[in-house]
C-alpha cells in the first residue's frame, strides 16, 4: 500500500488523532474525581493550618477522607461577601462548596476592578474566621489562608502557597514554617493604608501591623505584600466593621465592672 | 543478539548518555534538579514516557506516512505526557510532587531525548528493542538528574529527601539552589566521564 498518498495521510492522522483523543477523555473522565479530591483536600489543609486546627505536619500525613471529616467537624459556616462587606451567598459546610485557587484569579481581577466579586469567609467553631489572598508572585500566582481570631483584628495564623517561585529563595513562603508563624499574633489595621506591611526591616519599627520581607525574595515579598493589601482591602468592610464592634463590645464589657469598682 | 541488547541498554547511560554525551534534555536538568525527591520523579516520568513512545512509535512504524511522521510522533508523546501527569495528579501521594514539578512533567514533550530516539531509533527498529532503547535513554537521563539533585539538595538546603543530613551549623548555599549551578555540576560531570572514557576524548 502507497503510505505517502494523500488520502492515505489524511484517514491515517484523524484516525490516529481520534484514538489518542478518546484515551485521553476516557483517563480524564475516570481520574478526574480522584484528582479534584486531592485539589479540595490540599485546600482544606493549608486553610486549617491558618486556623491552627492541627500542625501542618500532621494535616499533611492525613489522609483525604479524614481531612474531610475533620473539617466537618470543625467549620462552623461558610459564606461569600461582596465589597461592600454584605453576605451574598453561603458557601454551606459542605465539600462541594470548597473554592479552589483556580477561582481566584477571576476574583482577583474583579476586586481591582471593583467589580462582582464571591470573597469566601470560613468560621470555624473555634471562633477563628479565615479569609484568603491571591496575587502575582515573580514566576506565578501566590496565594495563601489568613485566619483571625475572634476580633477579626489579630492574626491566629497563616499559610501561604505558590505555583512555580524560586526554591529555597521565594518558595520559602511555603517551605519554611518561620514564615507564616511570623504572622501569628500581627494585627491587620483595617481603615489604615496599607493595612499590613511585608517590607525590608518592617519589623524593625515595631508597628505590629509589620512582617519582614525575604531576604533574596524581593520579588516573591513584594507580590505577596501586594495580595495582602489588595485582598484585606476587599474584606475591610466586611471584618473591618465587625472588628470595631468587637472592639465596642470588649469596652462594653471590660468597662461596667470597673465602673463598679470605682 | 544478547550483545546488541546489552549494548542498546548500556549505551545510553553510559557512553551515548543523553546529557553528558548528546547534550540534550538540558531544561528540565536545570530546572527539576533542587530536590531528589521531584528529580526521582521526574526521571521515572521520562523513563515511563520515552519507552513507551519509542514501543508505540515502533509498533506503527511501517504504517506512519513518511511526509506526517513528525507530527505522529508528538500525538504520540504528547498522549503518553499527559497521560504520566493525570495519573501523577490523581494519586494521593503523588500530587505534592507533581504540583512542585508544575509544568515540568508537562513539558517532557519538548525534551529532545524523546523525539530524537523515536526518529533515530524506534522508526527502524522492532518493538522490543525500541521499547529498551527508550527505557535506558530515559534511565541515563535519569542518572544524571538524580546525581545533580543530590548535591543540589545536599548543599542547597542541607537536607536529603526532605530529612536534614548536614548540621544546622552549615549555611545553605543560594548559588547551588539556582538554576546556573546546575549548568556548572553538569559540566563537571562532562568533565569526568570525559576523563574516564578516552573513547569520548577528541
Amino acid at each position: 500500500m502507497n503510505t505517502n498518498s494523500n488520502v492515505y495521510t489524511v484517514i491515517y492522522t484523524t484516525v490516529v488523532v481520534t484514538i489518542v483523543a478518546a484515551v485521553l477523555a476516557f483517563v480524564a473522565s475516570k481520574l478526574g474525581p480522584a484528582q479534584n479530591a486531592n485539589a479540595k483536600a490540599e485546600t482544606l489543609r493549608q486553610m486549617m493550618s491558618a486556623a491552627g486546627i492541627k500542625p501542618t505536619d500532621e494535616l499533611y500525613a492525613t489522609k483525604n477522607a479524614d481531612i474531610l471529616q475533620l473539617y466537618a467537624d470543625n467549620i462552623d459556616e461558610a459564606y461569600t461577601i461582596d465589597l461592600k462587606g454584605e453576605k451574598n451567598g453561603e458557601l454551606g459546610t459542605a465539600m462541594e462548596n470548597i473554592q479552589l485557587v483556580d477561582k481566584l484569579k477571576p476574583q482577583n481581577k474583579a476586586i481591582k476592578a471593583e467589580g462582582e466579586v464571591t470573597l469566601p469567609v470560613y468560621v470555624f467553631k473555634s471562633g477563628k474566621v479565615v479569609i484568603l489572598i491571591y496575587g502575582a508572585g515573580l514566576w506565578g500566582p501566590v496565594w495563601g489562608y489568613i485566619a483571625f481570631e475572634h476580633d477579626c483584628h489579630t492574626i491566629a495564623g497563616a499559610y501561604f502557597d505558590h505555583e512555580g517561585e524560586t526554591p529555597g529563595l521565594g518558595a520559602k513562603i511555603k517551605d519554611e514554617p518561620w514564615f507564616r508563624e511570623k504572622f501569628a499574633g500581627k494585627t491587620v489595621e483595617w481603615g489604615e493604608d496599607p493595612a499590613f506591611r511585608l517590607e525590608k526591616n518592617a519589623e524593625a519599627t515595631g508597628a505590629t501591623n509589620a512582617v519582614d520581607a525575604i531576604t533574596g525574595a524581593t520579588m516573591t515579598s513584594k507580590g505577596l505584600n501586594e495580595a495582602l493589601n489588595v485582598w484585606f482591602k476587599a474584606y475591610e468592610n466586611h471584618l473591618g466593621l465587625g472588628a470595631f464592634f468587637n472592639m465596642l463590645e470588649e469596652h462594653a464589657i471590660s468597662e461596667t465592672p470597673n465602673a463598679e469598682e470605682e | 543478539m544478547a550483545q546488541k541488547l546489552k549494548e542498546t541498554i548500556l549505551n545510553p547511560i553510559l557512553k551515548g548518555n543523553p546529557i553528558t554525551v548528546l547534550v540534550l534534555g538540558i531544561c528540565s536538568a536545570l530546572a527539576v534538579t533542587v530536590q531528589l525527591k521531584g528529580a526521582l520523579v521526574m526521571a521515572l516520568s521520562v523513563i515511563i514516557v520515552t519507552g513507551l513512545s519509542s514501543l508505540v512509535c515502533s509498533l506503527l512504524r511501517n504504517t506512519i506516512p513518511n511526509r506526517v511522521r513528525i507530527i505522529v510522533q508528538l500525538v504520540v508523546v504528547a498522549m503518553m505526557v499527559i497521560l504520566v501527569d493525570q495519573i501523577l495528579k490523581a494519586g494521593e501521594g503523588t500530587y505534592a510532587i507533581d504540583k512542585q514539578l508544575s509544568v515540568y512533567i508537562g513539558l517532557i514533550i519538548t525534551n529532545c531525548i524523546v523525539m530524537g530516539r523515536i526518529e533515530a531509533f524506534a522508526l527502524g527498529n522492532k518493538p522490543i528493542p525500541s521499547l529498551l532503547d527508550g527505557l535506558a535513554n530515559g534511565a541515563g537521563y535519569g542518572l544524571i538528574l538524580v546525581i545533580v539533585a543530590f548535591f543540589r539538595e545536599l548543599l542547597g538546603s542541607g537536607t536529603l529527601f526532605g530529612f536534614q543530613v548536614l548540621p544546622d551549623s552549615y549555611i545553605p548555599n543560594n548559588l547551588v539552589i539556582l538554576p546556573p549551578f546546575a549548568l556548572i555540576l553538569i559540566g563537571c560531570i562532562i568533565w569526568v566521564h570525559r576523563a574516564f572514557d578516552k573513547d569520548l576524548q577528541e
